[in-house]
């Protein structure tokens, strides 16, 4: 018989010999299962209307979009302005060798990893050469002229059009099942870079992680192979970025450079840093749902929705500074947490 | 254990160190001293690889160390404190310690349970143990010293260059900071290059001194040679304070 017991902060069960404890203020429902339960169930909610389903699938891309972007930017000390440049060379690698060579998605999937990891490790010194700012812009820079690229061979990339028709992942035979199917696909996907992003941050090499984040010349000082460990975080989470555009090819069987290079889009990518929190994988997951709900919420409204994302992440730098984001000032528990505070370095 | 060669260093058109040659034994306590933009700490970057030098050479324990990077020379046995504290700011003391233990000497495989263990060891031998939680930012500048000197003993180094390791202390904290440092020497068998401005606590410490004006070696010899000489007495105080 199970015994419950309410104490001033928390409601404690016995079973057998067996305490389990809960605390009532939710800030400190810190098992990522209760989050991951209400994921896998969502489905059940709303499987009626594949409006919903697409947005929440929307809404776990650009989490898995983040999450990499979160441990490059402590990983190499520098904030990444352009991570959707390997999203479109996932993309288009998967998408053209699909459609033109007729290769499987599993095929794909390795060309994938394969041209983000070959094009990220030959792009990786500009970690080391390029600091603070010049960085930024040089990232910034990158997927715009990849785009400029995709006009001016339009024969191959199909411009403004974009590519489709490329085989689908899964199909199930029902337009329901479908969405349903690409929704757990893309959580799963989602939860897998969670997963890693974590494990690497609770790990030695998190710790290393954030020595290089904090002052990278001490760091140096101190033993850590701070250049190795740049084109690491460089080209690893350039590899899940392009992974995420692979997964767009093959699920939503179009991809055109104009939606997802553009700087409209890396607007989102930041808006969800800042709100779940810089650098914050956990929060990460929270800031793509408000975005992926918001975009859907101001579709209606015409042109006004471009404004809208620059007035939210302007209010969001001018109201959060400190860095931490919504999620975290809330979620924080221990002040001696590590919360990785990502600055523009001059250094 | 530490042979320096006609090392030369320039910035621009500022000659910073030019010809300077000394060398450190196994064991030694060595002073480095000099008035302000004399090239101390620019000799001292130059050891732990943070600059490179245009000519000169740097041996270390035999080896040439000149144009290493600092991760490289700091495995070889060469740690280093800075002039104004370095900390990790968002990060706590054991945190920071941990990061010296990991990649500093050579434990490979180590877990962070373990790392954490021992950076714990060298946080008590400072007497930091209570403050491990504590983050950085929230130390005061003793304690972010002791932090310094903890994460650069836990590299195992076999030379420690220590910049400044008095300024800003008190007279009580420089004095427990002082014993520390011996205390460190003799527990762990580290040599120590020891940049200081305090006279008194590197007059005391160091068995043999080396004067920098200029970015040149000026004089060395034991503290009593040193502190006796015209020519450093000129360079500190001035020509008129010389007694013929």
């Amino acid at each position: 018989m199970v015994k419950f017991e309410l104490k001033r902060d928390r409601i404690i069960a016995r079973w057998r010999d067996r305490k389990y404890e809960y605390i009532i203020e939710p800030r400190y429902w810190r098992n990522p299962w209760i989050g991951v339960l209400l994921l896998v169930l969502l489905p059940l909610a709303i499987f009626r209307y594949p409006a919903f389903l697409t947005m929440f699938t929307t809404a776990n891309l650009l989490a898995a979009i983040t999450i990499p972007l979160g441990l490059q930017m402590v990983g190499t000390a520098r904030v990444n302005f352009g991570p959707q440049l390997y999203l479109g060379i996932g993309g288009y690698t998967a998408a053209l060798l699909n459609l033109h060579l007729g290769w499987h998605p599993f095929l794909t999937f390795l060309a994938t990893i394969v041209m983000c990891a070959a094009i990220a490790l030959m792009l990786s010194p500009i970690t080391w050469i390029a600091k603070g700012l010049y960085f930024s812009l040089i990232t910034l820079i990158l997927p715009l002229a990849f785009l400029d690229l995709t006009f001016i061979y339009g024969d191959l990339f199909r411009g403004e059009v974009g590519l489709v028709g490329m085989s689908p992942l899964l199909d199930l035979g029902r337009v329901t099942w479908n969405y349903v199917s690409y929704y757990y696909l893309s959580l799963a996907l989602m939860l897998f870079y969670l997963l890693v992003a974590d494990k690497i941050g609770r790990s030695r090499y998190g710790v290393t992680l954030a020595a290089i984040n904090e002052d990278e010349d001490v760091a140096r000082m101190m033993g850590v192979n701070v250049s190795r460990n740049k084109v690491f975080y460089y080209v690893f989470p350039s590899v899940l970025t392009g992974i995420v555009g692979w997964f767009i090819v093959h699920t939503f069987r179009t991809f055109a450079g104009v939606t997802y290079l553009p700087l409209d889009y890396m607007l989102k990518i930041l808006i969800i840093i800042l709100i779940g929190g810089r650098a914050y994988s956990y929060g990460a997951v929270w800031g793509a749902y408000f975005v992926a709900i918001l975009e859907d919420v101001i579709r209606p409204l015409g042109p006004i929705n471009y404004v809208v994302f620059p007035l939210v992440l302007i209010a969001a730098i001018v109201f959060l500074p400190r860095g931490e984001g919504i999620f975290g000032l809330y979620h924080k528990r221990h002040h001696r947490d590590y919360f990785p505070q990502l600055k523009v370095r001059r250094n | 254990m530490l042979e320096i060669q006609g090392l030369h260093k320039s910035f621009g058109g500022l000659q910073a160190v030019s010809d300077v040659g000394f060398s450190v034994q196994e064991g030694e306590i060595v002073g480095l001293i000099g008035p302000n933009g004399a090239g101390k700490t620019t000799v001292m970057n130059l050891v732990s690889g943070t600059f490179k030098a245009d000519r000169g050479s740097i041996r270390f324990m035999g080896e040439e160390i000149s144009g290493l990077p600092s991760n490289k020379i700091c495995h070889r046995g060469i740690c280093r404190t800075y002039q104004i504290p370095r900390p990790f700011y968002a990060m706590t003391a054991l945190a920071s310690v941990t990061v010296s233990v990991l990649n500093g000497g050579h434990r490979p495989n180590m877990s962070l349970f373990d790392a954490s263990f021992e950076a714990s060891y060298y946080l008590e031998f400072v007497g930091l143990f209570a403050k491990r939680d504590t983050l950085a930012r929230d130390l005061n500048l003793y304690e972010l010293r002791m932090l310094e000197l903890a994460r650069a003993l836990a590299t195992v180094p076999k030379l420690l260059l220590l910049d400044e390791a008095m300024a800003g202390l008190n007279p009580g904290e420089a004095s427990r900071a002082l014993d520390m440092i011996w205390s460190a020497q003799e527990q762990f068998g580290i040599t120590i290059l020891w940049i200081e401005h305090v006279m008194k606590v590197i007059m005391a410490a160091a068995q043999r001194i080396v004067v920098l004006q200029h970015g040149q070696k000026l004089v060395e010899g034991t503290p009593k040679e040193v502190i006796n000489d015209e020519r450093v007495i000129k360079a500190y105080l001035g020509g008129r304070h010389v007694v013929h």
